[in-house]
Order: structure tokens, then sequence, then C-alpha cells
């Protein structure tokens, strides 16, 4: 007797996504989590500033510019500590600044070595992109308060994004071969970063899948638009296999 | 600019497929490394219909993959997610293929029309149900008679009846191939008798009684787990339209008198220059596709872009007309029994 094949379509239900699905953020346990989370954001922004003040030392046509995104860096940092006051956590920097020293360290020897294109794919590509997707998967979960200073910053975030690629984009052809040196040097950095940050994340009921795919989404648009064709962003993203 | 969203048939069709667009990192990634994986325009092509009109399109890969559908928040995210890139990308219309439009409908992504800074545009995407729907009904309409099968006299099941494509059927079948018979299945009642007073006829059945009286049978359900069919307790002939996804009647049951045809499926008048549908495992890649991808197409040839297709039982006579009359003059007829096509129009 011939048997249908199953499938799991029957078993599809309407699950509609439930906005109660929330931590409580008075928890004990999501506050120490905050308190990781809310300083890696809060250095980030810092490390953001400092960033793009030092990049515009390399270009001085430029720097008036650039110390304009870093000032809104600033502003986002002012935002994100006023977000762990509001929970009364105080943020653990000497955690957030270990966090970001490998990538740090990799910034400060592309500047003195003059390297634009390698500090712009560190600032402009990765830690936005990495920035952003926090971000956009942080808003799903957050407190109200801090719900509507991380949509803000994600507005502005999406502008800074452009600056960096437009200068990677206009100078394409002349630094894709540093750009994916360098590229293989930092993006396997900001999946360990990923790694390290995930049972946090998962406290604030933020996946590490969701997190990691909307890094891939980021990151893949800020390659398109700087003007990678689809081969070579697959290139650039197997360096996050290792 | 029209596009197409649809997604492997199975992880390793997925992993095979990832390795020959060289997209390596993923191609050799577990699952969670696909669940992580964001959605791919992996393909443009050019489409010319026989009077020399030429459109773009464009295929995404949504890297949604069949072994996800019991991670909920993981396939809403792959929808979610292709349906902003084409967005991104300017695409007119979009046909959502395969478990796509399933997924949106049955988690009810209506209310996520906010995807990260993009506000879903409704308008530039299409189900392709009314032209799937319009499809079926003309398989049935010259594959019936092919086997012996007297239109007039039969009596044809429509299993799925309340559903979109299936209450499109129906009405199709009742108000313009004037069948003799109409079965109408589904597992809910009140939908049903809705149905029936909207029709004004058509026979309320269980599926184990209405198979055996059946000359034809549509399927447009999702099957049941367990169903099992037996040849023997069938009419002699029978035609049966497979019309779900995937397509899983078994293709055991052809012969003997049981005719089984994949549903829902159309072929262009030339082959297009494409590897995209190697993916849904067509018998002839360059030139088959799932009536609904085809619909984006037409919508893009008739500078139709709005949401042709959407929710639930709106699907009229006129809509499928107007999908039918297009598909003929676009050049695309449907998939009949032992491949051989026969022109579409009346």
């Amino acid at each position: 007797m011939p048997t249908l094949q199953l499938t799991e379509v029957a078993e599809l239900k309407d699950q509609s996504f439930s906005s109660t699905d929330l931590p409580d953020f008075t928890a004990s346990a999501y506050k120490d989590a905050y308190s990781r989370i809310n300083a890696i954001v809060i250095e980030g922004e810092q490390e953001a500033h400092d960033n793009y003040m030092a990049i515009g030392t390399l270009i001085p046509g430029q720097a008036e510019e650039l110390k304009k995104l870093a000032r809104m860096e600033l502003k986002h940092m002012r935002g994100f500590t006023a977000c762990g006051k509001n929970l009364g956590v105080a943020p653990d920097m000497v955690f957030a600044k270990e966090f970001f020293s490998s990538l740090h360290g990799n910034f400060q020897k592309a500047l003195a070595a003059g390297k634009l294109t390698t500090c712009f794919l560190i600032q402009a590509i990765l830690i936005e992109a990495f920035a952003i997707s926090a971000y956009n998967v942080y808003i799903r979960v957050a407190d109200p308060f801090a719900k509507k200073i991380t949509e803000g910053v994600v507005q502005d975030e999406y502008l800074h994004l452009n600056y960096g690629q437009e200068w990677l984009k206009s100078n394409l052809d002349s630094c894709k071969d540093e750009l994916f040196k360098a590229n293989k040097e930092n993006l396997p950095l900001i999946k360990s970063m990923l790694d390290q940050v995930a049972s946090d994340a998962s406290e604030l009921h933020m996946d590490k899948e969701e997190l990691m795919e909307e890094f891939m989404i980021a990151y893949q648009d800020s390659l398109t638009e700087i003007g990678l064709t689809n081969r070579e962003m697959a290139r650039m993203a197997s360096a996050a296999v290792v | 600019m029209f596009g197409l969203i649809g997604h492997s048939t199975s992880f390793d069709d997925a992993k095979r497929k990832a390795l020959e667009l060289g997209y390596d990192h993923i191609a050799e990634g577990d699952l969670d490394v696909w669940c992580s994986a964001p959605p791919q325009l992996v393909e443009h092509v050019e489409v010319v219909s026989p009077d020399g009109k030429s459109i773009q399109g464009a295929y995404i890969d949504s890297c949604f993959v069949p072994e996800m559908l019991s991670r909920f928040k993981t396939a809403r995210r792959k929808v979610l997610n292709a349906m902003e890139l084409a967005q991104k990308k300017g695409i007119n219309i979009t046909a959502l293929g395969g478990f796509t439009s399933i997924i949106f409908e049955n988690f009810n992504l209506l209310q996520h029309q906010h995807v990260r800074n993009t506000m879903l545009e409704w308008e530039r995407f299409t189900t392709g149900n009314t032209h799937t729907a319009w499809v079926i009904c003309r398989q049935l309409e010259i594959n019936a008679p092919a086997i012996g099968i007297d239109l007039k006299k039969a009596r044809v099941a429509v299993v799925g009846a309340t559903g979109d494509i299936g209450s499109a059927v129906c009405r199709w079948l009742s108000k313009r191939t004037g069948v003799a018979e109409l079965f109408l299945v589904a597992r809910q009642q009140k939908p049903l008798l809705d149905l029936q007073v909207e029709l004004q006829g058509g026979k309320i059945l269980g599926l184990e009684e209405a198979l055996p009286e059946a000359d034809v049978v549509v399927w447009v359900a999702s099957m049941p787990r367990t169903l099992e069919i037996d040849a023997s307790k069938l009419k002699q002939p029978c035609l049966m339209i497979d019309g779900g996804y995937p397509k899983n009647l078994d293709s055991k049951l052809d012969g003997s008198g049981v005719h089984v045809l994949k549903g829902g499926i159309v072929e262009f008048f030339t082959d297009i220059g494409w590897n995209m549908m190697q993916l849904a495992e067509m018998e002839i890649p360059q030139r088959q596709m799932f009536a609904c991808f085809a619909e984006a197409m037409l919508l893009e040839f008739e500078n139709c872009h709005t949401n042709f297709s959407w929710g639930r039982n709106n699907i009229t006579l006129e809509k499928m007309d107007f999908i039918g009359e297009a598909s003929v003059r676009r050049g695309f007829s449907t998939l009949n029994l032992k491949s051989q096509l026969q022109a579409a129009a009346a």
C-alpha cells in the first residue's frame, strides 16, 4: 500500500510572536549579565569615538566631518550609560576593555602604519555592523527606557556606516588587497567576541543565532555597498569560519 | 524588476548548491550556521516573452531549509529577511515560493511589517496563488479528458477546499468548468459551510468518503502525517493533481489507472538562462517553474505592480481570468501528463 511521504507542514501552527516574551529586568541574573553587556556597549561607543578622531588625523581634509561622527558616538555612549543607571546596574568596564583589546590593538597598529583601509574596515565595517546587529536584536527585548534610546542610536548608526563605506567604495580598486587581508585578521575576532558574549546575551533574551545572523546581514550590506561581488563577499565571509 | 524568493528542498541540497555558487563558508557549516546565514540574491535573469517584451528578475535564496520548520523563530526570520532584501534591492514584485508563503501565513507575519530600518511594503509581494489556482484548474480541464474522464460527468474532490488556492479552485470548477459534482474536503467545518453557501453547492465529505467516489482529486492541503491511500479503492481511471507543497504524492500511486500530475507547474516556451529551478528539482529546469513564481513574472510583464495574490479567500474568477490570459499570451503552458505539454489556452 503506497504511503504518502510525511511532511511537517501539518505541524505548523499559528505561533505568532508574543510581546510578553521579555526578560525580568529586575532579576539579579539579568542585572549581572547586563553589567557586562552594558559595559561592552559603552566601551564600543567610546572606541568608535576615539577611532573616528584618530582616522581624522590620517585624512585631515575630512577631520571635521569625522569629528561630528565622533561626537555622535559620545552622545550614544551617554545614552547607554543612562540605560545602565536606569536599571541600577554598574557597568563592568574592566571586562569591556579586555573584551575589545584585540580589536583595539589591531586598530592602533594599523593607525600607526597609516593603513587607512584597515582602520575603516575595523571601525566602519566590523564594529559598526557588530553594534547595529546587537542593537537590532536588543531593541526587541529591551526595557522601555533602553528601547527608546537604542532606537535613536540605530538610526544614527545607519548613517555612520555610510561614511566609511563611501571612502572604501571610492578607493576600492586600490584598497581591495588590504581589505581582504585586514578582514582575514579581524573578522575572526568579531566571531570570537560574539561567542564570548553569547551566554550573557542569552540572559537578556538575545539569541546567539539571531545576533550572528544580524551581524552577517549588516556586514553583507556594507560589503555590497562598497561594491564587492557575491563571490568576493563570500570570500570575505569565509574568514569567519576558523 | 520581478523577484522570486525560494529555498532548497533539503539541507543536503542547500549545501551542494552553496558549494557550486562559491559560498564555501556556509556550505561547510552545520544547520546552526545556516540558521545564522543571511538571505542571498544569487542570480539575475532576463526573460523575453513571445512578443519580444523583456523583463529583468532576481532570485533570492532565503537560506531556509525544511529542516528549520520546527524552529519557529528561525523560519520567521528567514522569510522576513528575504523579503527585506527583495525590497532593499528595489524589486517591484516578488513571489513567495515554496514554504515562504506558508510560513508567512501560518506564523502570521503580517504583524511584523517593520524589519530593522525597513517598513515592508506588502504591495511589493505576491503569494502567486491566483496563478497557481488557475493553472491547477487548467491542468484538470486538459488532462482529465485525456485519460477518458468526461468532465460533465466527473466527480471532483478538492482536498484543502477552504484554503486560498483550494477555494479558488472550487469557485472556478463550479462556475466555469461545470463538473458533475464537487466534493469539499477540509478539516474545519465552519469554513466548509461558508464555502458551500458561497458556491451554492458542493458536497462536504470526509477524505475517506471522498476518495473512492472521485474521478479527479485535487490536493492543495498539507498531508496528514499518517495518511495512506489505498490505490485499489480509487476509481479507474483517476486523476490526482498534487498541488500542495512539497509535492509528495507518492509516484508509486502512478499507474494502473491512477494518474498523478504535479499541480501548479508551468513551462515557458523557451529556455531561460538560469540555474535556480534546479533547486526545485524540475524535470526541465531551464523552462519549468512553480506557477507562483511565474505570477511575479506575469505581473512584471503586465506592469501590474501590486500584491495581486494576498491574504486568504481573495481570489476571484476575474483575477484568475486576468492572470490566465496573461499566462498564455506571455508564453507559459501548463505541465501535463507524460510531459506532453499542450497549449493551456482553451
